[in-house]
């Protein structure tokens, strides 16, 4: 069987394997450009902690291991770590402990790495990477506008603090970066399904917005905008199902303008253990696996809401890059073996 | 090669002879005794069987427009060999309209599944389903066993030996499957990534299966596998060396199903869905609620199919046969594809008469491989697919999609 990576031909396309540019990042992390965008980046970190400190969020160290994970990952593959004769998980999400996490404090927030072992196509999105970092945020809530609004000031501190702090590195990577204005639009997933398919785009309405057509939307956007309420079958089992319409999630994506599209998923979360067991059977998952999460469940943890925002692609988009492997020191593109 | 209940001998004279078997020998004779004597109905010789499909008959018209527009179309008689058996069977163009479906981790399945008989579909231009929990019990990539070839050994084995854009490999995925997250593992790796471009990868949901219903499939494994698998399944201590492994058949609700099935098209684009059911009370529902929910195909395994090892009160009394599954299913909207008991074509045509769009090959494949490593399964499927030939033709039609519910008769 082949090891092919064919490309879609842009400028997002990944470097060819036997390139100098990824295997060689003594070369490429003392580049200008680099040292630039790794500054912009950990601005962006220092402004995200300050805004969810200041609005009374604690941060917690994240779990890189566990019996269990996110299964809630879109055909990628988890990685398996033998834990002293056990089967344990690295984290693609942390969104079960972000949880439990809430019975410390009603409102938490993590950085944390996860890694996902994303299909090949994925390597030219220009949004993925196989090792990621998200600001992972919960807090006790009953509404996932309130995840919205915050979601939409935590991005406006953070533009607004890296344009002050980062004059220099935006005019050098050529950046003019304008803060978003509040509020961002609220499309209904159905209603974005139904304009794309009226432009004859092949977007099925069941199902997750295709990458393509995601950047499309994204591309003629002026300002970020959220898609609400995905149908179920699109997501993980503890996005939460609207009680009074069933099928209908009651979670969102944050998208950004000029092609940049998803940056953040968030919802309101599934917490009751019947809801729990049954949800997850919907996503194919054995509940014998997740005991020590239902076993908490079964005792009671909070309702939340919550989001997950990509690093790498909130970088992206603050310096204006084309692709996440371009704003992160030591990049791992799906299907490719890199340092 | 021990199959109690099948038609074993047949299908060894078939992996052995090729289509020279599907002409009756007079008994006693070893050559082949057509024009030597005369035939009547062939008596069943396996009583067990307990749906009506085989004793139904193919029953056709004296009269045939069909075959005008044959005849129109050629400007000469159309004869059998003028049927066009190729078809599109879940998505995959295939040499006729059958696959061979997965067989379980049960040894005697798996000696032969190894490596000869995925070999063979692949070379008949079949696809092939792949599974269940050969993962968990052979590895994904690195032998559990040295001797048993791993899932991706067996799938090299397949694509290797697969011609042109005919065939397709479907990964069946079981509960212990799911956690071993199987389908994320073949999705993600790029040895797999050339199939989903060309379209040829397939993924089956297991809902449950032919003889064993609902009930999860079970298998007789030695100390040291139980010990290897232990902490995977249940498992119940038989004797001094042998235990009983079972899986757990998992928990389906008809919204379970569908959300399930949406969720394998959102995270798996490229792929074909399949979806496999037992021969339920209640699989026109099941059925229609994955149809509903974009499923490519939906299996139904009648009360008589099945490969791997369960109790005997669940082969004799568990589930429908296939012809009241067929039954229920009239109508349906979807792509069906059946098995059970599949290995020769009056069966097979009786069941795409009565609305399947593909049959699937179980125990037929395993023994025909086992019979002739080479070429037993090749051959099986050149007089299967004479056999087709002959019965569709003698109904005045000349593809399988032709056939309808009139071309098949049940009597009384």
């Amino acid at each position: 069987m082949e090891h092919a990576v064919a490309g879609a031909g842009d400028r997002r396309r990944p470097p060819d394997r036997s390139s100098a540019d990824l295997t060689t990042p003594d070369v490429y992390l003392a580049t200008a450009q680099m040292r630039a965008t790794l500054r912009v980046q950990q601005e962006a970190l220092h402004a995200a902690r300050e805004s969810l400190r200041e609005a009374g969020f604690v941060e917690l160290l994240p779990p890189l291991i566990g019996p269990v994970t996110d299964p809630g990952i879109r055909g990628s593959k988890q990685v398996d770590v033998r834990y002293y004769g056990h089967d344990y998980r690295l984290m693609t999400s942390a969104i079960l402990y972000k949880q439990v996490a809430l019975h410390a404090f009603p409102k938490i927030f993590l950085v944390a790495p996860n890694v996902r072992l994303e299909p090949l196509d994925t390597a030219y999105t220009g949004r993925h990477l196989a090792e990621f970092v998200q600001l992972d945020v919960e807090f006790a809530s009953t509404r996932y506008a309130d995840a919205l609004t915050l979601l939409e000031d935590l991005l406006v501190d953070i533009v607004e603090h890296v344009k002050r702090s980062c004059t220099q590195e935006l005019a050098d990577l050529g950046r003019e970066l304008r803060v978003p204005q509040r509020p961002f639009a609220r499309e209904i997933h159905a209603d974005v399904v139904a304009r794309l398919q009226r432009i004859g785009r092949s977007q099925e309405g069941s199902a997750e917005i295709r990458w393509d057509e995601e950047e499309a939307l994204s591309r003629e956007a002026g300002e970020p905008f959220f898609i609400c309420e995905y149908p179920k079958g699109s997501r993980g089992f503890y996005d939460r199902e609207d009680p009074a319409r069933p099928g209908v999630l009651l979670d969102f994506d944050l998208v950004l303008p000029g092609g940049h599209g998803e940056v953040a998923s968030g919802g309101e979360r599934e917490y009751e253990y019947a809801r729990l067991v049954t949800r997850m059977r919907e996503t194919g998952e054995d509940p014998a696996k997740y005991g020590w999460y239902l076993d908490a469940a079964r005792r009671g943890i909070r309702a939340s809401c919550g989001f997950g925002l990509g690093i790498e692609r909130l970088t992206r988009y603050l310096v204006g890059a084309d692709a996440v492997w371009k704003v992160r020191a030591f990049p791992k593109i799906p299907g490719m073996l890199l340092p | 090669m021990l199959a109690p209940g099948f038609p074993v001998a047949d299908v060894r004279d078939r992996a052995r002879r090729g289509v020279e078997a599907i002409l009756p020998r007079a008994d006693g004779c070893e050559e082949r005794a057509y024009g030597h004597a005369v035939f009547g109905e062939i008596a069943k010789t396996d009583a067990d069987c307990v749906d009506g499909l085989d004793r139904a008959r193919i029953v056709p018209p004296v009269l045939m427009p069909g075959r005008l527009e044959m005849l129109l179309e050629l400007s000469r008689e159309p004869a059998f060999s003028d049927v066009d058996l190729t078809s599109t069977v879940g998505g995959f163009k295939c040499a006729l309209p059958v696959y061979v479906s997965a067989m379980g981790s049960t040894s005697v399945a798996q000696s032969a599944l190894g490596f000869e008989m995925v070999e063979q579909a692949a070379r008949a231009g079949l696809p092939l389903v792949l599974g269940e929990n050969v993962r968990s019990m052979f590895g994904y990539e690195r032998r559990a066993e040295p001797g048993l070839p791993s899932f991706k050994d067996r799938a090299r084995a397949y694509l290797g030996c697969l011609e042109g854009n005919t065939g397709g490999l479907v990964v069946q995925q079981s509960t212990e499957d799911a956690n071993a997250e199987l389908w994320n593992e073949v999705y993600s790796d790029p040895d797999f990534h050339p199939l989903v471009q060309r379209g040829l990868l397939g993924f089956e949901l297991k809902l449950g299966q032919g003889a064993k219903g609902a009930t999860g499939g079970m298998t007789v494994i030695d100390r040291e596998t139980a010990e290897r698998v232990g902490a995977a399944f249940p498992m119940e201590h038989l004797d001094g060396m042998t235990w009983l492994r079972s899986s757990a058949p998992g928990t389906f609700t008809e919204d379970i199903l569908r959300s399930q099935v949406r969720l394998m098209r959102n995270n798996f684009p490229g792929v074909r869905v399949w979806v496999k059911l037992p021969p339920g009370r209640d699989l026109r529902l099941a059925g229609d609620a994955a149809w509903g929910a974009g499923a490519d195909a939906v299996v139904v395994d009648g009360a008589c199919g099945g490969t791997g090892l369960t109790a005997t009160v669940l082969l004799q009394h568990l589930g429908l046969p296939l012809d009241e599954c067929l039954r229920r299913l009239e109508g349906h909207a979807g792509e069906l594809l059946v098995s059970g008991r599949m290995w020769e074509g009056s069966r097979v045509v009786k069941a795409l008469a009565l609305g399947a769009g593909g049959v699937g090959l179980g125990r037929a494949a395993i023994v025909a491989a086992a019979e002739d490593a080479e070429l037993g399964l090749v051959r099986l499927i050149e007089a299967l697919a004479m056999e087709m030939r002959l019965l569709i033709s003698a109904c005045g039609k000349y593809r399988p999609d032709q056939l309808g519910r009139d071309d098949v008769w049940f009597g009384g």
